[in-house]
Formats: structure tokens, sequence, C-alpha cells
């Protein structure tokens, strides 16, 4: 049996199970409602959770655009010029061991309990890993290809154009990948704690409750959000995969840091 | 190897936040209730740390962070060595890893109060879920840093399976290790955190959520400043202790 049909048995088992332990009684129903249950109760009220999608949906966007335009065009900028980039990157790591989420009460209180303190954490929380993957990857850009450019003359703007930018979309592409998973996690965490609408705020509530089918409908409906999210920037990332020929060591690099340091942390 | 000025153009950098944060609540320009000025916040902090009921706090939250940690890590350890060392094991379940450690695990909190009502073991199983997944790929990544070469020498010259496991791969795996230690503590203050602020009667992230609700700035600033200067000393620490081992690696 290859690797991949037993990869897929077990993903078809897990869905059987699902449906089967809560079925037979082995698991509560309140612990686990059978993945049936679960789609009908979403089904059910699919209006709401189609508000609260929007809502949630609304809220990420902007945040994506603060967090990854924000993080990309900072961390290039720092990862370009050695002076900062030797200064800031390690107090920006450091600053990436602190739990953000203490920070949105503060957001609260600043901002209410609106959209904008969601937008406000969401932000931040997605910022810095988006930061960091670019500042790193702008630093991997093989210098040879520079080197030759400007040797033949290549103006300032000729270089950006035809060197740089090419070489930094792999990296600018992990950049977004993890930030925006980043900013889907902050945007639900907020809601989750604190608000008044949302995915977030439908799962908190039927939560205290007690209805877990609805729980699990909702969970369903972020878990389908950020699979979606990472399928879009991998279709993205084919696309561009033309323009990567150049610059295999950015690439490894970014995959590492994917992999490795910078993920959702929660 | 870096130099003098580095590091106190980095300490100027600090203490300049921290001065434009008092200049802007001092001058009015923030109101001072919504951002209470830097000394104030500090010596706020000082005042909490004296307070029993918040050391009580930080206490708990640093016994359900020790164990969760002190659970996942062996555990995920074990995983990621028996998922590296087996070529078809790791064919099958790399890719499940990868999806399960991509997806948001905060999303789970509230099947971990279903499941274990709110108390220490709600924490330490949230803790311990956000954690296990970062442990079991960095171990992977670090079992994989072995060099192949290293382990043929090993075996031709006879080593036994404990010399290899103490000469070999310890060294080899100990930098990768130490790094995978730090990002997956952050984790786990991250997971506890995060699970005390959402539901909980103590711990000190339900502090800070506490002191959000009721709009007490000047607490809720001195939390987040305490547990961010906790973060970093640990983080530090530990790469502290990193630069120390980096000559281990080849």
């Amino acid at each position: 049996m290859t690797a991949t049909t037993l990869r897929r048995l077990i993903v078809i088992g897990l869905i059987v199970l699902w449906e089967m332990l809560p079925r037979m009684g082995l698991i509560p129903e309140l612990f686990l409602p059978s993945l049936s249950s679960t789609l009908i109760a979403g089904w059910s009220d699919a209006a709401e959770y189609g508000h609260a999608l929007a809502v949630t949906l609304y809220e990420v966007a902007i945040s994506m655009a603060f967090a990854c335009g924000g993080g990309i065009l900072l961390g290039a900028v720092v990862g370009s010029l050695p002076r900062p980039r030797i200064l800031i990157m390690p107090m920006v790591s450091s600053l990436y061991a602190v739990p953000l989420v203490i920070l949105y009460p503060v957001f609260t209180v600043w901002l209410g309990i609106g959209s904008e303190s969601k937008i406000a954490f969401a932000s931040i929380y997605g910022f810095l890993p988006t930061m960091l993957a670019t500042a790193a990857g702008i630093q991997t850009i093989d210098p040879q290809l520079l080197l030759a450019a400007r040797s033949m003359g290549a103006t300032l703007s000729q270089r950006l154009v035809r060197v740089i930018i090419p070489a930094a979309i792999p990296t600018v592409l992990s950049g977004l990948r993890v930030g925006g998973a980043l900013v889907i996690v902050g945007v639900v965490v907020s809601e989750m704690l604190i608000s008044s609408a949302g995915i977030g705020y439908l799962i908190s509530r039927y939560r205290t409750i007690l209805d877990s089918p609805h729980v699990f409908a909702g969970v369903l409906l972020v878990l389908a959000m950020a699979i979606a999210f990472n399928a879009g920037i991998k279709w993205i990332e084919r696309k561009a995969a033309i323009w990567q020929t150049g610059s295999r060591a950015g690439q490894r690099a970014a995959d590492e840091l994917t992999a490795g340091a910078i993920q959702p942390a929660t | 190897m870096q130099g003098l000025g580095v590091k106190a153009a980095r300490i100027a950098i600090v203490v300049a936040l921290f001065a434009i944060w008092e200049i802007l609540s001092r001058t009015g320009i923030v109101n001072p209730r919504l951002l209470p000025s830097a000394s104030d916040t500090l010596s706020m902090l000082g005042d909490l740390l004296q307070r029993a009921s918040v050391r009580k706090d930080l206490v708990v939250t640093a016994t359900e962070v020790l164990t969760a940690f002190a659970l996942a890590v062996p555990f995920g350890v074990l995983i990621g060595f028996l998922i590296a060392e087996n070529r078809y094991f790791a064919d099958v379940a790399k890719p499940l890893l990868f999806f399960a450690f991509s997806i948001p695990k905060s999303i789970f909190l509230p099947m971990f109060i279903l499941v274990f009502g709110v108390g220490f073991a709600q924490k330490v199983g949230f803790g311990f879920f956000s954690t296990i997944f970062i442990v079991i790929m960095s171990t992977t990544t670090a079992v994989e840093s072995v060099k192949v070469e290293h382990l043929t020498i090993a075996r031709s010259y006879g080593a036994t399976q404990m010399q290899t496991a103490f000469r070999v791969y310890l060294p080899s795996m100990l930098p990768v290790l130490l790094e995978a230690l730090r990002i997956s503590m952050i984790f786990n203050l991250t997971g506890v955190i995060l699970a005390e602020m959402y539901a909980s009667r103590d711990g000190i992230g339900h502090q800070i959520a506490t002191w959000g609700e009721n709009f007490q700035m000047k607490q809720l600033l001195a939390g987040v400043v305490m547990i961010a200067v906790i973060a970093i000393t640990f983080n530090e620490l530990v790469r502290w202790v990193e630069t120390r081992c980096s000559h281990w690696r080849t």
C-alpha cells in the first residue's frame, strides 16, 4: 500500500469515526457531536452563520490589508538595509515571544467591542510574522543577481522591477500566507473573547448554552475559511512559480521559515 | 560578536519608546485615563507584585504552563522521533501533521471547555494541544538534521546504539531541539493565557481580562508589561544557551 492511499484511508477513517463514535454513545454528544448533526445544525441556521461569516470576512479583509501591507513594506525596508536590520530584527523577534493575546483587552478599552478592536488586534497579530518573514526573505536574494544587473548598467528602477521584485515574490507570498493565517486566527479569537458579532461570537455564545452541534458548525466554518485561504495562496504560488527559477535559495529559506519558526501560535 | 554600540542603540530605542509613552500621557495628548503614564504603570507593576492575589495567579499560570510543557515535550519528541526514523511512516504522517499544524488551534478551545469544564485540566489540555504539533514538527526537523555520513562513520567504527544516540544524535540535534523548546514555550504560554482569558476563575490571563472589562487601565497595562517581560526574559535565556551550544553544530 502506498503512503498516499494509507493517508487517504486514515482521513476517511477519522471522518467515519467522527460520525460513528458519538452515535454509538462511546463519546458523549456534548463532547463531540456527530458529523451529521453538526452539519444539520449549521444548515438549519445557515442565515445566522452566513451573516456572522460576512462580519468576520469583512474584519479579516481589512486587517489583512493592514498586516500584510505594512508587514511586507516594513520587512522589505528593514531587510534590505543592513544597519536597521542588525539593530531591529533581534528586537522584533524577541517581541514575537510575547503572547500578544494580552493586548486585546487594551484594544477593547480603547476602541470598544465592535469591529475596530478586532481589526486592530488582528493587524498587530499578523504584522510581526509577516515582517519577519519578508525581511528574512529579502536577505536571501542572491547578491550575484544584483551584482550582474548593476555591472551591466541597470538603473535603480530596472534593478527593482527586473531583479528585486521577481526574486522577492516567493518570500512575499510566504509572508502573506503566514500573516493571513494569523489574521484569521486573530479575528476569530478576539471575537470569541469579547464581541457582539461574527463567527467567534457565535461559537462562544453556543458554548455557553452547551449547544455543541452549533459550536462545531462554527468551528468547521472557521476551518473551511483557513483551508480556503491556504489553497488560494498555494494557487497563486503555483501561478507565480515561473518567477521563482532565479531564487531557489530564497524559496528554500522561505519554506524553512514557514515550516519552523513563524507559524500561527495557537 | 555584536558591537557595544548596537546594544546601546537598542536600549536607547526601548527607553525612547517609554519616554514617548510618558510624554503622550503627561501632556494630555492622549487621555491619561486611556493611557496612564509609563511611570504610573511601572509603579503599579511594583504594587501588583506585592499583592498576594496576583502572586497566586502567577503561580497558578506558571503551574499550568509547566505541566502542559512537561507533558507535551516528551510526548511530542517521542512521536516526532518515531515519524522521522521510519520513512514510510513519515510519508504517511507528514502531510497530515502539516495540515494539523497549519489550522488555527484556538477555535478548539470551546471543545476543551465542553470536555474538561473550566479548570486546571482544561488549561493544561489546551496548552498541550497547542504545543504538541510544533514539538513533533521540530523533532522531525531535528532528526533530519543529523548527517547520514556521521551515522555511517559511527556505525562502521562499531559504535553501540547508546553511543550513537549520545555521541551523534544528541550533539547534532541539540541546537535544533533548543530552538524547538523556545518556540514551543511561546506557543504553550500563548495557549494557556488565551485559555485563561477565555473562561477561568484564576490565573494571570483571567486577571488581565478582568482588568480590561473593568477599565482598570493602570493594572491592565502593568499586567501586559509584566507578561511581556517574563516572556522576553525566558526567550533570551534560551537563546543565550543556544548560542552557547551552537559550537557543537558542524
